[in-house]
């Protein structure tokens, strides 16, 4: 029985694991390597034409060529994602703040409606928002994505502040209140500072979903580089397989979800409840 | 209660100061607005207003490369479903949907059953599970394309190391869509696991000595308790689940493409009638039936959400 726990265990770490190593030894390949017909486990070390050629050239080769087009990628995926994680955060504190300590007519109602926006399916809405963007031309724009991530994520903020304000004890308002605070000062002072945590673990998750969003990017910067995100850019390679730079592809790949990796062992004892937008409490 | 400016005040919750009377409650009343407004108007211009707008879209012949529309009825509707493509890509959702659920929720409890005990190294053996549902679907999906491919990708060399037959996972049509599941069975089996693994965290331990005490087998503690137990989350679980996959549609087009037959998601049918055929009424028609789908699946979703909370509050 506990052997039958340890392979069921290490069998599927071994699984779930495979493809990020995979892409970490792609990354330090020759290309050549990357689509040979046998597997190549152990990256070369030395460029294949030129054995007695510096050590590590070959390795450390994709990460150097790179393109600058990747970086201002990356750069348009960090801008826009850090805006509008500021923006959903902000916002949603402060509605889950309202939910929370006021009675307001139909409250219930109002946040169900906020939740159901999350299950509305992009593309049901896509093409008058591209039509709206179009108008206000707000196609290929920075500013154009992070007002959409902002409203994208608002859900997920109200849902997840909501429960962390919830369980602010009041006591702590009422004597500011009491001592001749006002509520926005009581607010500022006592809610804030307590709610911290809360608003670090939603921006983690209002990040990442802006981070990986990839509908919406592409249908929004179709005539320009200017604003486009780097899932976009990966995406895009679909379908010109034998010509996909695999090496530089795996180097970039492994930049843009690293991040993600180290944000997802931050936040690991409050993944449940962000996955359910806070319903689920531990 | 009338405090002489015209404004209701609400009762309060709890005892606050009521000294100061009147003042403080327009103030409230004031500050909890402004607090929740932006939220709300954010949400209706962003998400109400283009549903609104693609249901008037969805009754014209709008076209994306000229400005001329006009009223066509229900014409579009009517093309919508006398059309082969559409029955089919709501096939192809269906039993993606399906199976990706299924086989993510049993292999979820599995790995989830092995994790209850605590071990050494537990945590990291958790938070490296957990990463996959965090990546991005674009991204990885093309880089799956490298692991799937036929001929120099790894997962059919280890195959034809083992003798064992070498499937064209990204270009034989009726593989498609299983290595559409297998992708998404990598992404988000961990999310089901990490749901499990806290429905059976809070089955409290004396109900399974208690049932020792009575000489209940393990597979009879296991039926009787642990499934009975840990059902209401892991409907939660699929249900989020589903109506996730249902939207399926950056694995399409990193893997497959938004054209091809045997993963033509509707997501990916919708994708390909508004943005490349430009067909906007036709599409317009599309999303609103789309949306009824999801819809119906989400209403259920919420309605369980919100019995799960009334009992949570009913326990605690």
């Amino acid at each position: 029985m506990r052997a039958l726990h340890w392979i069921i265990i290490l069998g599927y770490v071994f699984l779930a694991a495979l493809p990020l190593v995979w892409m970490g030894l792609t990354s330090i390949k020759h290309r050549d390597d990357t689509i040979s017909m046998t597997p190549r486990f152990i990256p070369a070390m030395h460029e294949p034409q030129n054995i007695s050629g510096p050590l590590f050239e070959a390795t450390t080769r994709a990460y150097h060529q790179l393109a600058d087009r990747f970086f201002h990628y990356l750069f348009n995926s960090i801008l826009i994602g850090v805006c509008s994680t500021i923006a959903s955060v902000a916002l949603g504190t402060m509605a889950a703040y309202g939910f929370s300590r006021f009675k307001i007519p139909g409250a219930k109602d109002w946040l169900f409606f906020i939740l159901s926006t999350r299950f509305l399916p992009p593309l049901a809405v896509v093409i008058p928002i591209f039509l709206m963007y179009r108008q206000l031309d707000l196609q290929n724009t920075h500013l154009g994505l992070i007002i959409l991530y902002t409203a994208f994520n608002l859900s997920l903020a109200v849902w997840l502040m909501k429960g962390f304000i919830d369980e602010i004890p009041r006591a702590y308002e009422e004597a500011a209140l009491v001592d001749g605070y006002s509520r926005l000062a009581a607010f500022r002072k006592i809610i804030l500072p307590q709610a911290m945590t809360g608003m670090a673990v939603t921006a983690v998750f209002c990040l990442i979903s802006a981070w990986n969003e990839y509908g919406f990017a592409m249908t929004l910067n179709q005539t320009s580089d200017a604003a486009k995100t780097v899932p976009v850019y990966f995406a895009g390679l679909q379908g010109q397989i034998e010509g996909v730079p695999w090496p530089q592809v795996s180097a970039g790949a492994l930049i843009f979800v690293a991040p993600i990796v180290l944000f997802t062992v931050l936040v690991r004892k409050h993944l449940l409840r962000g996955v359910t937008f806070g319903t689920i409490k531990q | 209660m009338s405090n002489g400016t015209g404004l209701r005040t609400p009762p309060y919750p709890t005892s606050l100061p009521e000294g100061e009377g009147t003042r403080r409650a327009t103030s409230d009343v004031i500050l909890k607005w402004s607090f929740i407004a932006p939220t709300l108007i954010f949400l209706i211009a962003l998400n109400i207003f283009p549903l609104l707008y693609n249901i008037i879209l969805s009754f014209t012949n709008a076209n994306l490369s000229s400005d001329a529309h006009r009223f066509v009825g229900g014409q579009n509707y009517a093309r919508i479903f006398s059309n082969p493509v559409f029955a089919q890509s709501i096939r192809t959702t269906a039993l993606f949907v399906f199976f990706s659920v299924t086989i993510e929720l049993g292999l979820g409890f599995v790995l989830a059953l092995a994790l209850k005990k605590n071990f050494f190294g537990k945590t990291i053996v958790l938070t490296v599970l957990l990463i996959p549902m965090m990546l991005s679907p674009a991204v990885m999906g093309l880089y799956w394309n490298l692991i799937l491919n036929g001929s120099y990708g790894v997962l059919n060399q280890v195959l034809g190391a083992m003798h064992l037959p070498q499937p064209q996972w990204t270009t034989d049509p009726s593989l498609k869509l299983i290595a559409l599941v297998m992708v998404d069975v990598w992404m988000w089996t961990p999310f089901m696991m990490l749901i499990a693994l806290a429905g059976l965290n809070a089955i409290p331990n004396y109900i399974y000595e208690a049932a020792e005490i009575d000489r209940a087998s393990r597979w009879m503690a296991f039926r009787r308790i642990t499934l009975p137990m840990c059902a209401p989350l892991l409907l939660l679980a699929v249900l989020l689940r589903a109506t996730d996959a249902l939207k399926q549609f950056d694995l399409v087009m990193a893997i497959t493409g938004p054209n091809d037959p045997s993963t033509q998601t509707l997501s990916a049918l919708l994708y390909q009638v508004s943005l490349r055929n430009l067909q906007l009424g036709l599409s317009g028609g599309f999303s609103i039936v789309v949306l009824v789908i999801v819809i119906a699946l989400a209403s259920v979703f919420v309605r369980y959400l919100d019995a799960l909370g009334k009992r949570q509050g009913k326990f605690s």
